[in-house]
């Protein structure tokens, strides 16, 4: 396949995933880590946002007045986690492999929704879920199989 | 949507990827210049502050829409911060890569259409 000349070749990449950490400070862990506290802050944004909601100021389109909610601060504090452990992501892993596995999240809430609210998945939203997954796929396979020779 | 609500997403999205961007710029030095260095501080705090106006941004723009209906920008991001990080910080993009990519962007903005 034609490739976008490198500045980190694969060499350089599996040897770098090589010497990552193990355990606790293994960047896939914390990658799994980061999202699962993205999932749980989308919803109280959401939840945090609405119901402080006051369209009439003027100041509402900055979403200051959303730090009035206690829900907006805990998925304030979610984020701070997600964001230290993409941080230590980044360090690890190419941005062009993490930021779009990253992106499961955007499946992760339809299908939970599904699975524990029993709420419908349209064939279209159905279509869409097949997408993300076959990305992630494709995204993630070079990977695997660096892990796999290591 | 209002001119002003496009250009809040626009803004919201540019910093986003701009964020992403200059922080994986500041942890891929660290491994040469260690955690101290007045470059990599300069860079994290640079993105703090572009995701930072991001997030109150997303915050206003959640405060008038549904979720759902942001979402599809959201989708977008993967995307942009690929194509950016294959031309700015010159990582390796392939073309399995860069399918995955548009596949997955566009399964974001199919799940939040539908």
């Amino acid at each position: 396949m034609k490739s976008i000349p490198l500045r980190e070749d694969d060499g350089a990449l599996e040897k770098r995933m090589q010497n990552r950490p193990t355990g606790f400070g293994d960047p896939w862990l914390q990658l799994a880590l980061s999202v699962a506290c993205v999932l749980v802050s989308e919803f109280l944004l959401k939840r945090g946002a609405t119901e402080v909601a006051d369209p009439g100021s003027a100041w509402s389109w900055t979403g200051v007045n959303g730090l009035a909610s206690p829900l907006v601060w805990w998925a304030i504090l979610l984020i701070i986690a997600s964001f230290v452990s993409w941080l230590y992501v980044l360090r690890y892993i190419p941005i062009t492999v993490a930021f779009p596995l990253s992106r499961v999240v955007d499946i992760l809430v339809p299908l939970g929704c599904w699975i524990f609210l029993g709420e419908l998945i349209s064939p279209l939203r159905w279509c869409g879920i097949a997408l993300v997954v076959i990305g992630l796929a494709l995204v993630a396979k070079p990977i695997a199989q660096i892990e796999e020779r290591l | 949507m209002s001119f002003l609500a496009f250009f809040f997403i626009v803004v919201s999205l540019v910093s986003f990827v701009a964020a992403q961007l200059i922080l994986k710029r500041a942890m891929a030095a660290t491994t040469t210049t260690g955690f101290r260095s007045a470059q990599f501080v300069s860079k994290v705090a640079g993105g703090i502050i572009l995701m930072t106006i991001s997030f109150f941004l997303t915050l206003g723009l959640l405060q008038r829409f549904d979720l759902s209906y942001l979402y599809p920008f959201q989708g977008l991001s993967v995307i942009f911060i690929t194509l950016m990080a294959a031309v700015v910080l010159k990582e390796k993009l392939n073309t399995q890569l860069a399918i995955g990519a548009l596949l997955i962007s566009v399964g974001i903005v199919l799940v939040s259409m539908s």
